[in-house]
């Protein structure tokens, strides 16, 4: 045979300098930390020496701009990465000296124990759950956020915060939550099970992928601190040029932006090349799972629009600090440009939160109804199309801004025209759901809370494509309460109903089911009353972001508030659950539920290079009920029993 | 090697004799589960009914419709809350029925049960293509036509031409500025106010613009909603058909007091109008 010979030609091995991982083995979260503090602080010295504060007038624009704040970020950022160890690898090819096998081994954590979730590790498995970690605290500081925010608005007559205090808030809230909301499915799901349901032993590029983590992670501080210095006043879409007034804590949002965006095409350029490329033998389109196409899509719609946001940051940030006027006005820049550069990745954005969660839930229905997948087909074209007209729709967004009233027409043609494509996702589930006694457990339960979401989210959607009804709801709570219907009813419910799923693959523990189910079903409960509420709120009248408002909302508010409240108990609870099953839960098995696909024919723990002999695929993951040579003998008969019945 | 290529031949034969559609159409809707689905979608969908109205209901609590925009809108959000219910009860019918009717089981190992493989049904997804797309299709035509309707009644939120589109239109200049809404009457000697008085059943142009951030010109029951761009004129226009005092709000986020950057509409008859126009030094329309 071919593959034989091919086996047995002598390979140059690089030779070993030192001990495996050479200088890796020294450097971990703890260094970055030490290192980006260390560099910010010598890069914000530097430039207070260079454009001491008085004299900052006459070299930058705007005083208030803080090109020191600037200067840390950057010193932050490369002093971070680099005491992480991301510039390593770089170096060595500059060097010429190439990793040996133990190198890639201690790279990938081999032997280290729990210490390797703090290093630079390339193994997709670390990565997955590392995002899942990272996902979670940034979620839990945008609803602590999210938390203070309803506190302020639970009447007129609660004024706990200054109006700047509360601006940051909503804002630093609304960014948190989408990046948040951006990686707590398409990180975990896309690093640790992706390449699993492949069949694959890791990434395509294992070291971009430690680098796209760590990157991610790197973003979060400058966030957190901009609501020391000045806050991110604006809303999380920082529209100029009110984006200019802001004070320097702008500079930790565009950092934040940057960095972060770099880190989403990573990922997403990982993903795609894994899926594209590292597909078990005989895993064709027609044999690739949906959760594999949502990964997909996700990826590949973040790739196009995260550029976007990068640029309009890019330009923000020259115009604050050189004077450049991309979006100011009065030297002849245009708001609009801002706008459309935003809503560019402001609408594919939602896509790549809710296909991803949309695309776990349809992976999990077969299972837990014990049928196949309702349609596959139907599913696979519910994604193309929303992917295919995703990138069609931003300026519905812009419907009320007078920049182009013609294209309103267009845009609410595609924009309703997306609604067919999303319903052919309801109808893979309800069809998937139609006839079967289902499995009663966490993640199936999930499934029905999210299509609830997702319709109410969908109808009020549908008003807000409209734009005679848009020119009542724009910039209206009615907005708030449909989005957060969308990415948070739909998006994070559907995250929760994955990590319940998932859980005892990463953790190889069964998610306690009492208490998270306790925790899920108050949180749902405190959603429909608060955003129900929010609803209402928006019908009568009331404005977004505002911090005060009309008497006549009072009753509204402060329903919408004790729900929140809710939201937070039920959140706590749930997280609780987490915790205590990932220490000392129901030991699982290595296949609890009982799936077909490859994600659960391996070992848990997942062993380092995931299968002692890769698979080769024979058909579609869902044919549960279907004679299979692997299945029990009782299914074949019941089959024989039902095959002439009909469906 | 070839014989392996051959297509496998067993299966089940697709029966010959397939009683006619109707026939069919005529079994299905008497099956127990089908009937039960469809029972339940009619009591959510007159449950969801009401909703119509409630949502008008919560619209209209600060004084209701004083344009024929403002009408037309809530026309439309009429419309579009009683088309999406019949969808909406269909699908929360199948998840109240997979919940109590074809139920669940918890435990530790899934099920042993007979649930029928049904991996794809052809015409349950035409007739879901179809009826999506034709109620997509019907939404947007509504939508092109009333916003075709609406930007004639409003001229739409145009650039500015400079030109009044009807003789007899009072024309305001709208200024957004941090935190306050100013309104100009060139034809009454340029007439400044902080609170915008209008003519009962006289057409209005406004040109709106800003001198800082953008703000959101928003009169609520008017309906009337625009955009105030720094460096840009965004126009216009309504026909207030109502007497009364309603709101402006701004909605875009424009900085530290967004909140507080609301003032009032009066709409009154001409005459009382014009009088007010004097009584601020405006004199008479030039």
């Amino acid at each position: 045979m071919s593959t034989a010979t091919i086996y047995q030609v002598e390979v140059p091995q690089p030779k070993q300098h030192g001990k495996p991982g050479g200088i890796m083995r020294h450097l971990n979260f703890f260094t970055g930390l030490i290192g980006g503090v260390v560099l910010a602080l010598v890069f914000g010295f530097l430039m207070n020496i260079q454009f001491p504060a008085g004299a900052q007038t006459a070299n930058f624009a705007n005083a208030a701009a803080g090109p020191t704040f600037w200067a840390m970020m950057v010193g932050w950022v490369i002093g971070f990465m680099g005491g992480m160890g991301a510039f390593v690898g770089p170096i060595r090819w500059l060097l010429g000296r190439d990793l040996t096998h133990d190198d890639a081994e201690f790279m990938a954590g081999k032997d280290q124990g729990k210490f390797r979730y703090w290093r630079f590790t390339t193994d997709h498995k670390v990565v997955g759950i590392q995002y899942l970690i990272v996902a979670m605290i940034i979620l839990g500081f945008g609803g602590l956020l999210a938390m203070l925010i309803r506190t302020e608005l639970g009447a007129t007559w609660m004024e706990v915060f200054n109006p700047d205090f509360y601006n940051s808030l909503v804002g630093t809230h609304g960014i948190a939550m989408v990046i948040a909301m951006i990686v707590i499915v398409s990180g975990p799901v896309g690093n640790f099970i992706v390449p699993l349901m492949c069949g694959a032993r890791d990434m395509a590029f294992p070291r971009l992928n430690a680098l796209s983590i760590w990157l991610l992670v790197c973003a979060v501080p400058p966030l957190i601190l901009s609501l020391l210095v000045g806050g991110i006043r604006d809303g999380w879409s920082v529209y100029q040029p009110l984006n200019a007034q802001a004070g320097p804590g702008m500079i930790g949002y565009q950092t934040t932006i940057i960095v972060f965006a770099v880190s989403t095409a990573l990922a997403s350029v990982n993903i795609m090349t894994t899926i594209l490329t590292m597909r078990a033998k005989g895993m064709t389109w027609s044999r690739t799972p949906i959760l594999i196409y949502g990964s997909f899509a996700a990826a590949a719609m973040g790739l196009y629009a995260f550029p976007f946001y990068m640029y309009s940051q890019i330009l923000s940030m020259t115009d604050r600090l050189i004077n450049t006027s991309f979006f100011d006005p009065i030297e002849g820049g245009s708001v609009w440009l801002y706008e459309n550069l935003f809503w560019l990745l402001g609408h594919p954005e939602v896509y790549v939160i809710l296909i991803p969660s949309m695309a776990v839930l349809m992976e999990l229905i077969p299972v837990f109804m014990r049928k196949p997948l309702f349609s596959y087909y139907m599913a696979i074209a519910g994604i193309v199309g929303v992917v295919g007209l995703s990138g069609l729709v931003w300026a519905h967004h812009m419907y009320m801004t007078g920049w182009a009233p013609q294209a309103n027409y267009p845009f609410m043609l595609s924009t309703e025209m997306i609604s067919i494509p999303v319903g052919f996702l309801v109808l893979v589930v309800i069809g998937t759901m139609w006839r079967g006694t289902f499995w009663s457990r966490l993640p199936m339960m999930a499934v029905f809370a999210v299509i609830f979401n997702k319709m109410i989210g969908g109808v009020t959607g549908i008003y807000l494509s409209d734009v005679p009804a848009d020119q009542y709801f724009h910039g209206n709570m009615f907005v708030t309460a449909h989005f957060h219907y969308m990415l948070m009813g739909a998006g994070l419910f559907g995250a929760m109903g994955g990590i319940a799923y998932y859980f005892p693959k990463m953790t190889g523990r069964y998610l306690d089911e009492r208490t998270g189910s306790i925790g899920f079903w108050t949180a749902f409960a405190g959603f429909q009353i608060t955003f129900m509420s929010m609803f209402v709120a928006g019908l009568q009248g009331q404005p977004r972001r505002v911090l005060q408002f009309d008497s006549m909302f009072n009753i509204s508010n402060w329903i919408s508030t004790i729900g929140a409240y809710t939201i937070g108990i039920g959140m706590l609870i749930f997280l609780a659950a987490i915790i205590s099953s990932w220490r000392s839960g129901q030991v699982a098995s290595s296949n609890p539920w009982q799936a077909q696909t490859l994600d659960w024919q391996t070992a848990t723990p997942v062993p380092l290079d995931n299968f002692p002999v890769l698979p080769v695929v024979t058909k579609l993951p869902y044919d549960y009920g279907v004679p299979d040579p692997l299945a029990p003998k009782t299914l074949e008969k019941e089959y024989d029993e039902k095959v002439g019945a009909p469906s | 090697m070839a014989d392996t290529l051959t297509p496998p031949t067993d299966g089940p034969e697709a029966p010959t004799n397939r009683p006619p559609a109707m026939h069919r159409l005529r079994e299905w809707l008497q099956r127990r589960y089908v009937r039960h689905v469809l029972i339940i979608t009619v009591v959510v969908g007159f449950a969801l009914l009401p909703l119509c109205w409630l949502i008008l209901a919560a619209m209209n609590q600060s004084g209701g419709p004083a344009s024929t925009v403002m009408e037309d809108i809530q026309q439309t959000i009429f419309v579009f809350t009683l088309v999406s219910i019949p969808i909406t009860s269909f699908v929360f019918a199948v998840l109240i029925y997979s919940l109590f009717g074809w139920k669940g089981k918890g435990g530790d190992a899934p099920p042993n049960n007979d649930n029928p493989a049904i991996s794809n049904n052809i015409t349950a997804v035409i007739t879901w293509t179809v009826s999506s797309s034709l109620l997509a299709g019907f939404l947007v035509a509504w939508g092109l036509i009333e916003l075709a309707d609406i930007t004639a009644d409003s001229y739409g939120s145009q650039p500015t031409t400079g030109q009044l589109r009807n003789a007899d239109e009072v024309v305001i200049n709208v200024t957004g500025q941090q935190w306050v809404w100013t309104f100009e009457y060139p034809q009454y000697d340029k007439v400044t106010t902080d609170i915008l008085y209008l003519p009962k059943d006289r057409p209005v142009l406004f040109n709106v613009t800003s001198v800082d951030v953008i703000h959101n010109f928003w009169a609520v029951e008017l309906g009337v909603k625009v955009d105030a761009n720094p460096g840009a004129i965004t126009q216009t226009g309504v026909t207030p058909n109502k007497e009364g005092i309603f709101n402006v709000r701004c909605a875009e986020l424009c900085g530290l007091h967004h909140a507080y950057m609301e003032t009032e509409i009066r709409v009154m008859p001409q005459d009382a109008f014009d009088s007010m126009m004097r009584e601020n030094g405006g004199g008479s329309p030039s």
